[in-house]
C-alpha cells in the first residue's frame, strides 16, 4: 500500500497528466484509487466523471462512508476515482476548523488503504494547509517540474516549507516534465540538477499526445499505449516503483 | 451486487440479440467491443484440489489463467507447461502462479477436466458523457464436442453507478432474461460430458448412511463406495499420472479389508473369508511400488538429514531406488491388466448386491446396533493397549497400538454419518493426533528396517566404490532415523493422555455405548 501525491506549487506543469497516467499504469498491477483534490477537476474530466450531487468539502473531510459512497469506477477495471468538487476551493477554511487540522487528510485516507493498494492524489497548485495535510499523508511527493530557473526556485520553496513543518525532504521526488530538447535552457537546467538527491532520471517530453488527452478523455497510456509519451510515463512509473522497493 | 462476481442469466432461445440492443439503446449509448472467442481447457487434480479451494485453472492457447472465486483475483501466465501430458506444480516456471499452485496441488498432477468453446462480446453502456456506467457481457459457452450451447449475459457494475445498473437489469427483465444460472455452466456441462462432475471424488472417505437402514444395507453401500474408489483410481495407477492414485487405491483396499474383519456376521463367513484373501492378495501386489514411492517422494528430506559429504552416496542409492520403482511399476501394470482384477471386482459387487443369496445372522439388525459395539470394542482396546505403552516399550507394542488405532478410526469413519458431527469430530481429532505420532514412529521404524536390509544385501556384494559410498550414507541415515525415533517416543504419552481426557472419554461413552437401538 502506498500513497503518492503529485504536487507542485506552480500550475500548468503537467501535474494532472502525470496523475492520470500513473494511476492508469498502477491499476494494471493493483487496485488503485485516484483522488482529484484540485477544485478545477481536470482529472475527473479526463475520466468523464462528474462530481456527485451531494458531495463536497464537508463530506470529504468527514471521511468514511461519506467518501466511499462517492467513489466512482472509471472505464478501467482496477481504477476507481474520487472526483473533485468545486467547493474544494475553500477547503483550507474548512480544514482550519477541524481538530488536528494538519493530519486530517491522512486520517480520512486510512480506511481507504484497506481497499486500495495504491492511492494517487492529484493536488492543487499552492502551498496551504491542504498541501501540508497532503505532505503528512503521502508516502511520496512526486513533483513534476518544467526545467526552468523558476521551477528550481519553486522546488526550493517546497523544501523550505517542509523544513518549516519539520518533515524533511525524504519523501520528495522531482522529475522533469514538458521537456523540450531543442530549448537550451531546458537541457542546461536538467544537466545542473542531474544526480541531486530526490531527482529522478526519467522525464516526460513535451508532446502533443499528452495535450490531446483532453480530446480522447482518457490517459494516453490507455488510448495509445505505444506512443512516445506512454513509454515515457511507463519509464517514470517503473523508476518510482524501483525507488519504493529500494526504500 | 458485488461488482466483481455478477449474476449470470440465461438468454431465452427466442430472444434476438438485436432486439435486446434496441431496448438498451433507448436508455444508453452502446459501445460494442470486438468479439472474442477462445477454447478454454480447464484442468484440476483428480480429487479437485483447486476447485475445492475455489480456484479454476485453465489454459487458453498456451496461456494459463488462475481465477479465485471469492477474491476474484486472476493470475495470468504466458507459457508454462503444455497440456499434452499431466503436469505438476513444479513444471510451472517460478512466479506467482506456481506459488499459489504448489501448496494446493502438493504431489498431485493436473489433468484436463473440461474443454469449453467461448465466444462473447463486451458491451459498454455509456451515459451522456460517454462514460461507461455498466458493462454487459454476452457469451456463448459450448462444451466441446456438444451440439448445444448456452447463451449467457452478465452485468458488471461500475462503482458509483447503481441506478444505471438497476435500469439495465430492468431492461434485461423486460426482454425475458430472468433465469439465473451458474457462470460456469459451460464448465460444469463439459465436465459432465467427460464423465466427471466437480467434487465427484475425494480421497477422504465419506458416505451418507441412514440410521433406519439395516446393517446389511449400510455395510453394502460402504463396500460399494470403496469398490468404486478402487475402480476409479486404477486408470491413474496404470498410466502412472501421479503417486496418489496408487495410494488411494491401496487405502480403499485396506478399508475394505478392515471392514471385512471388523464387521462380523453381516455377510456370510465363507464370503468374508474368500474376499479377505482376495483383497489381501491385491493389496500385496500394490505394495512394492508404494513402498518405493514413499521413499522417493521424500528424497530431498532424506538428503537433508545427512552432512554434505555423505549426500552423493545417498543420491546414488535413490537413483537405484528410482530404477527399481520403474521395474515394480511395470510389474504392477501387468498385474492390473489381467482379467483377474475385473473378475474380482465384478464378483465382489454381485455378492454385495445380491443380498438374498447371502444371508447372515446380523444382516437385518439396525445399523447402529451393529456399529456401536464395534466402535466401542475397539475404543476399549486402544485404551487398554495405550495404557501399557510408554517410551520404554518395544517397537512391536507401539506397532500393535498403531494398528488398533487404525481399526478404531476406520470403524468410526465408516459409520460417521450416523453420529452427531461435532462430537464425533472431537474424538477423531484427538485420535488423529495420537495416530500421527504413532505413524511417524512406525515410518521411522520401517525406514530403519529398510536401511538395515539394504546394508545387509550390500555386504553380500563386491565392495565397489559405489557400494561403499552408499553404505557410508546409509550408516549416516540410520543414525539420524534412530535419533528421531527416540525423540518421538517422548510424545506418545501426551497424545494418549489427551485422547483419554475426560471430554473424549465421556463423548465416546455417550456416542457408542448404547445397549440396544430400536429400528
Amino acid at each position: 500500500m502506498s500513497i503518492l501525491a503529485v504536487y507542485n506549487i506552480k500550475g500548468g506543469v503537467g501535474k494532472t497528466a502525470t496523475s492520470v497516467n500513473l494511476a492508469y499504469l498502477a491499476s494494471i498491477q493493483r487496485k488503485t484509487l485516484l483522488i482529484d483534490m484540485d477544485p478545477q477537476g481536470s482529472a475527473s474530466y479526463y475520466f468523464r466523471i462528474r462530481s456527485p450531487e451531494k458531495f463536497g468539502t464537508k463530506k470529504l473531510l468527514k471521511g468514511g462512508k461519506h467518501i466511499e459512497r462517492n467513489i466512482r469506477g472509471t472505464d478501467f477495471p482496477n481504477l476507481d476515482m474520487l472526483p473533485a468538487d468545486f467547493s474544494y476551493r475553500n477547503i483550507d477554511i474548512a480544514l482550519d476548523d477541524c481538530k488536528k487540522s494538519q493530519t486530517r487528510v491522512k486520517k480520512i485516507l486510512e480506511p481507504l488503504e484497506e481497499e486500495y493498494e495504491q492511492i494517487i492524489l492529484d493536488c492543487p497548485p499552492n502551498l496551504t494547509l491542504l498541501s501540508e495535510n497532503i505532505f503528512y499523508a503521502a508516502d511520496q511527493i512526486l513533483v513534476p517540474a518544467i526545467p526552468t530557473t523558476l521551477s528550481i526556485l519553486s522546488s526550493e520553496q517546497l523544501y523550505a516549507f517542509l523544513d518549516e513543518i519539520g518533515l524533511g525532504h525524504d519523501k520528495v521526488r522531482i522529475f522533469f516534465s514538458m521537456v523540450e530538447k531543442r530549448k537550451r535552457l531546458h537541457t542546461e537546467v536538467i544537466q545542473s540538477m542531474q544526480g541531486k538527491p530526490g531527482v529522478l532520471t526519467s522525464s516526460i517530453p513535451y508532446l502533443t499526445d499528452v495535450e490531446r488527452m483532453g480530446v480522447y478523455r482518457m490517459p494516453v497510456t490507455a488510448s495509445h499505449p505505444n506512443a512516445t509519451a506512454s513509454r515515457a510515463y511507463q519509464q517514470l512509473w517503473d523508476e518510482i516503483q524501483d525507488d519504493v522497493q529500494a526504500q | 451486487m458485488n461488482p466483481n462476481s455478477p449474476e449470470t442469466w440465461l438468454i431465452p432461445e427466442d430472444l434476438h440479440i438485436d432486439d435486446l440492443f434496441a431496448s438498451l439503446k433507448e436508455k444508453f449509448a452502446l459501445d460494442v467491443l470486438p468479439e472474442y472467442s477462445a477454447k478454454i481447457e480447464y484442468v484440476d487434480t483428480f480429487d479437485w484440489e483447486l476447485y475445492r479451494e475455489k480456484y479454476l485453472l485453465h489454459n487458453n492457447a498456451g496461456s494459463w489463467s488462475l481465477y479465485h472465486e471469492n477474491t476474484c483475483s486472476l493470475t495470468l501466465e504466458k507459457g508454462g507447461p503444455k497440456l499434452d501430458s499431466p503436469c505438476f506444480s513444479s513444471d510451472f516456471p517460478p512466479g506467482p502462479l506456481r506459488d499459489v499452485l504448489t501448496p494446493i496441488l502438493g504431489i498431485r498432477c493436473l489433468l484436463p477436466v473440461a474443454t469449453v468453446l467461448l465466444a462473447g462480446q463486451e458491451i459498454r453502456l455509456l451515459n451522456r458523457d460517454e462514460k461507461t456506467v455498466v458493462r454487459l457481457i454476452i457469451e456463448r459457452q459450448q462444451p466441446e464436442g456438444q451440439a448445444y450451447s448456452y447463451r449467457l449475459v452478465r452485468l458488471v457494475a461500475v462503482r458509483g453507478y447503481d441506478k444505471e445498473l438497476s435500469a439495465a437489469q430492468e431492461i434485461l427483465e423486460e426482454n425475458g432474461i430472468v433465469e439465473v444460472v451458474s457462470a460456469l455452466i459451460g464448465f460444469e456441462e463439459a465436465c459432465r460430458c467427460g464423465g466427471r462432475y466437480p467434487l465427484d471424488y475425494s480421497s477422504k472417505f465419506q458416505i451418507q448412511l441412514s440410521p433406519r437402514s439395516t446393517a446389511r444395507e449400510a455395510i453394502g453401500s460402504i463396500y460399494l463406495e470403496l469398490l468404486d474408489n478402487m475402480r476409479i483410481n486404477i486408470p491413474g495407477v496404470m498410466a502412472d499420472w501421479d503417486i496418489e492414485f496408487l495410494h488411494d487405491l491401496r487405502v480403499a483396499i485396506r478399508r475394505t479389508r478392515s471392514g471385512l474383519s471388523l464387521v462380523k456376521q453381516v455377510l456370510p463367513d465363507a464370503l468374508v473369508s474368500r474376499f479377505k484373501k482376495e483383497f489381501a492378495a491385491l493389496g500385496s501386489v500394490t505394495g512394492p511400488t508404494r513402498d518405493l514411492d514413499v521413499y522417493l517422494k521424500d528424497r530431498q528430506k532424506y538428503l537433508d538429514r545427512l552432512p554434505p559429504a555423505l549426500q552423493p552416496g545417498l543420491e546414488l542409492f535413490f537413483d537405484q531406488l528410482a530404477k527399481k520403482r520403474q521395474a515394480e511399476q511395470k510389474k504392477l501394470v501387468r498385474h492390473l491388466r489381467t482379467k483377474k482384477i475385473s473378475i474380482l471386482f465384478d464378483d465382489w459387487q454381485r455378492s454385495i448386491e445380491q443380498e438374498e443369496l447371502h444371508p447372515a445372522p446380523k444382516a437385518q439388525m439396525p445399523v447402529l446396533s451393529v456399529a456401536n459395539p464395534i466402535i466401542f470394542k475397539h475404543y476399549k482396546r486402544v485404551l487398554k493397549t495405550g495404557l501399557s505403552v510408554d517410551r520404554t516399550s518395544p517397537d512391536d507394542d507401539v506397532h500393535a497400538l498403531r494398528i488398533q488405532c487404525k481399526k478404531l478410526r476406520y470403524s468410526m469413519e465408516f459409520f460417521a454419518s450416523l453420529y452427531p458431527k461435532k462430537e464425533l469430530q472431537v474424538v477423531i481429532k484427538h485420535l488423529k493426533k495420537l495416530q500421527d505420532i504413532l505413524g511417524i514412529f512406525n515410518d521411522l521404524y520401517v525406514q530403519q528396517t529398510m536401511v538395515l536390509e539394504t546394508l545387509g544385501a550390500l555386504n553380500q556384494e563386491r565392495p565397489t566404490k559405489t557400494n561403499l559410498s552408499i553404505s557410508a550414507s546409509l550408516g549416516g541415515l540410520l543414525q539420524s532415523l534412530y535419533q528421531e525415533q527416540e525423540e518421538v517416543r517422548y510424545h506418545f504419552k501426551e497424545a494418549f493422555i489427551q485422547f483419554t481426557d475426560e471430554e473424549t472419554t465421556t463423548l465416546c461413552h455417550q456416542l457408542f455405548k448404547k445397549k440396544q437401538v430400536s429400528k
